[in-house]
């Protein structure tokens, strides 16, 4: 909004050329599926994926809401992601006080250990995850996934905050602890509000991640009444066949609440990014 | 955007599973607690078909039909993705989750897979006692069996397939008179269609050399020097394949050889099966050599031409049943599986089945109202009876379809020679047969 007029060399213009055509590049996919969602199948078949559909037809939508319930998956989609960003960014941040304020010893170690965590690929923790749930009695439910997305994105989150908190200004610890604050009073009273836009961030891309995880839920996630949106998308994807304008439609359907999400906490996520540059 | 894999310690995951489940496991539980006390009453079935589909309209009838006949029992019904089906099968089927009844993908590796592992119930003395095994022919009971090593072919009845599918060739009658070409009955007839369009200045055939559609028309041309002998040891190992023996190095060259001629287009090697479909049903292609399993969009969103559809000229086409209902092990329920079976079997399921669209396996013909279909069907017959299902020829190995995928694509881009493809797609089928122990 308030451009910063001091810059006026020439390469600005080649920046911002730079960045419109990856704009367009970035919109060209989520244009296409607009475009798809609203046409017949017939007319999709008739003039391919470019054209332009004649009319406004909901049909696709609408058929897909229904076939597979979509308001339902909506709320699941929406607890399961909305308690794991919580749970994840609080699990986060009681590691990270312990870790980068608390220095516990060896922390250099555990904090390595949460980064290899952080690259294992998900297809090699199937086999395990699906054997402990089931010992535990928690294959097929809603609980599971909370819980392994809450573990997966605080291993991130631990190792980001950790970092993030070891930098934090000691003057400001040393005197809370000069007046006699508490350690719990310090988390609560100093670091969290201090470091809350890093914690938002977080908060919020937790939210996004897990929105949009599809092979985990889709491995514990059995029922059709504990699906997510992601996996109820799948459902589209036949054998042979697909039908490329309710794929559009469903697509349209699934990305729609993600970016809604991301519109309405994006002025935090900008402000949560540029603070966490200058500390 | 972070790029960072986000995955978690196992270690860390289990302690915070049982720290975690103690204090909030209650609600789920009871949700469980419930279903079980159900057992008895419910039959939990799963399929990956479409509602408006063929298979999905005669099946919603039967679980009606079951439901009728069944008082006090309800039928659960859930629609699945396949790709959900094919990845979680084997865990699903582990777990007390189970569905009572599911389809599942007929072949070696699938569902051969599961009943090799126990997780499927043999149904080989259902299928006598209910007679199911009259009612299907024999290429279409060999997806039905397997044996303890999880070939398909012989052994028990692990699968009850409903319906079938086969290879053939859709045409444009418009663009056909247009070129003043008649309904080719003969190999000969066929290629010389062929020529006159391509000498026309149009490509006669639409094709996807990224997916199946050109493996199956290189496996068509292979089938048309091939006898039944050759298809079993193909595809159910029972002999020696020679990849440089008359059928593959016919098909190999002949396709090279149509390539080269322009009845396939060269650019044809990167696009999707999809693609070929929107461009036949845009009219852009006379002919088009795919499944049946396009028949109900063609007559859906055909509008601006009129077309229809014979079977390729040659004894044999890729073809076999469709996908087969199977009963898990751990299934709560397993006579009232067999009851929705057997009602999926009767002629009335049937015969809504081919008036929808599909191809019924046990059908009376007569019942069958539209033209289109009736022409479907009996071609379907007349291969059936005829012994010509051959299949389908990614079927012998795992990962044979990237194989053939690939290797014809060479022979689209004319950048290796025919015996050179050979030699390609016949090492990873011979590692899988040393695999195997054949």
């Amino acid at each position: 909004m308030n451009a910063d007029r001091t810059f006026r060399q020439p390469g600005r213009w080649a920046v911002l050329a730079a960045l419109a055509v990856l704009a367009v590049v970035m919109l060209f996919p989520f244009v296409i599926v607009t475009l798809n969602a609203f046409k017949s199948p017939a007319e999709y078949s008739a003039g391919g994926p470019l054209s332009l559909p004649h009319g406004f037809y909901l049909d696709g939508i609408v058929a897909f809401w229904d076939r597979v319930d979509f308001g339902l998956k909506l709320w699941n989609s929406l607890l399961i992601s909305g308690v794991v960003a919580v749970a994840a960014v609080v699990l986060s941040l009681l590691n990270a006080y312990a870790l980068g304020i608390g220095r516990v010893r060896g922390r250099l170690w555990i904090l390595v250990l949460f980064l290899v965590a952080n690259t294992l690929p998900q297809e090699a923790l199937v086999y395990p995850l699906y054997y402990l749930s089931k010992e535990v009695g928690l294959y097929d439910s809603k609980l599971a996934v909370i819980l392994i997305f809450t573990v997966i994105q605080a291993a991130f989150g631990t190792y980001l905050l950790s970092s993030v908190l070891g930098q934090f200004p000691r003057g400001i610890l040393e005197a809370a602890e000069i007046d006699g604050a508490s350690r719990r009073r310090m988390l609560w009273g100093i670091v969290v509000p201090i470091s809350r836009p890093t914690l938002s961030v977080l908060l919020i891309f937790f939210f996004i991640w897990t929105w949009n995880e599809f092979f985990l839920p889709m491995v514990f996630l059995i029922s059709n009444d504990n699906q997510t949106v992601p996996v109820a998308l799948g459902v589209l994807q036949g054998e042979k066949m697909m039908d490329a304008t309710m794929s559009s439609a469903s697509a349209l359907l699934g990305i729609i609440p993600a970016v809604a999400f991301f519109l309405i906490f994006q002025r935090t996520l900008t402000r949560g990014v540029t603070v966490g540059a200058i500390k | 955007m972070f790029a960072v894999g986000r995955s978690a310690a196992v270690a860390a995951l289990a302690a915070a599973a049982l720290a975690l489940s103690a204090c909030g496991g209650s609600s789920d539980e009871s949700d469980s607690g419930s279903g079980g006390s159900a057992v008895g009453k419910t039959l939990t079935l799963w399929h990956y078909e479409t509602g408006n589909s063929a298979m999905g309209t005669a099946w919603a009838q039967a679980m009606k039909e079951f439901e009728a006949s069944h008082p006090g029992v309800k039928v659960k019904f859930e629609e699945k993705g396949f790709e959900q089906i094919q990845k979680t099968a084997s865990m699903v089927l582990n777990s007390d989750e189970a569905p009572d009844i599911m389809e599942y993908n007929k072949g070696n590796a699938t569902a051969g897979q599961l009943s090799k592992q126990g997780l499927l119930t043999d149904l080989s003395e259902q299928a006598t006692k209910r007679g199911w095994d009259k009612l299907l022919s024999p290429s279409l009971q060999t997806t039905a069996k397997y044996d303890e090593r999880g070939i398909m072919g012989s052994g028990k009845w692990f699968g009850v397939p409903n319906y079938g599918e086969y290879v053939m060739v859709y045409y444009n009658k418009d663009m056909f008179d247009k070129a003043g070409v008649e309904v080719p009955t003969t190999f000969d007839e066929f290629t010389a269609a062929l020529d006159t369009f391509a000498k026309k200045g149009t490509t006669p055939i639409a094709m996807a050399g990224a997916e199946y559609p050109a493996q199956q028309l290189f496996y068509l041309l292979a089938l048309n020097k091939a006898d039944r002998a050759w298809i079993d040891s193909f595809e159910l190992y029972k002999g020696k394949v020679d990849f440089h023996g008359p059928q593959f190095t016919y098909a190999a060259q002949t396709f090279s050889d149509w390539v080269k001629k322009g009845y396939i287009a060269k650019n044809s090697a990167g696009m999707k099966a999809e693609d070929m479909g929107v461009a036949f049903i845009g009219g852009k292609f006379p002919i088009m050599v795919s499944g049946s399993w396009w028949f109900g969009r063609m007559q859906e969103e055909i509008k601006d031409f009129k077309w229809g559809s014979f079977l390729w000229p040659g004894q044999f086409a890729p073809g076999s049943s469709g996908n087969i209902w199977v009963v898990p092990e751990k299934s709560e329920n397993k006579d009232l599986a067999y009851d929705f079976i057997d009602i999926t079997m009767k002629k009335e399921t049937q015969n809504l089945l081919g008036n929808s669209g599909g191809i019924p396996v046990a059908a009376d013909p007569a019942a069958i109202n539209d033209e289109q279909n009736k022409e479907l069907i009996e071609n379907f017959n007349k291969l059936s009876t005829q012994d010509g299902l051959a299949f389908y020829p990614d079927w012998p190995a795992p990962g044979y379809y990237d194989v053939l995928v690939a290797g014809v694509q060479e022979l689209i881009n004319g950048n290796k020679k025919p015996e050179e493809v050979l030699d390609e797609i016949a090492q990873p089928y011979d590692d899988n047969l040393a695999d195997i122990g054949g």
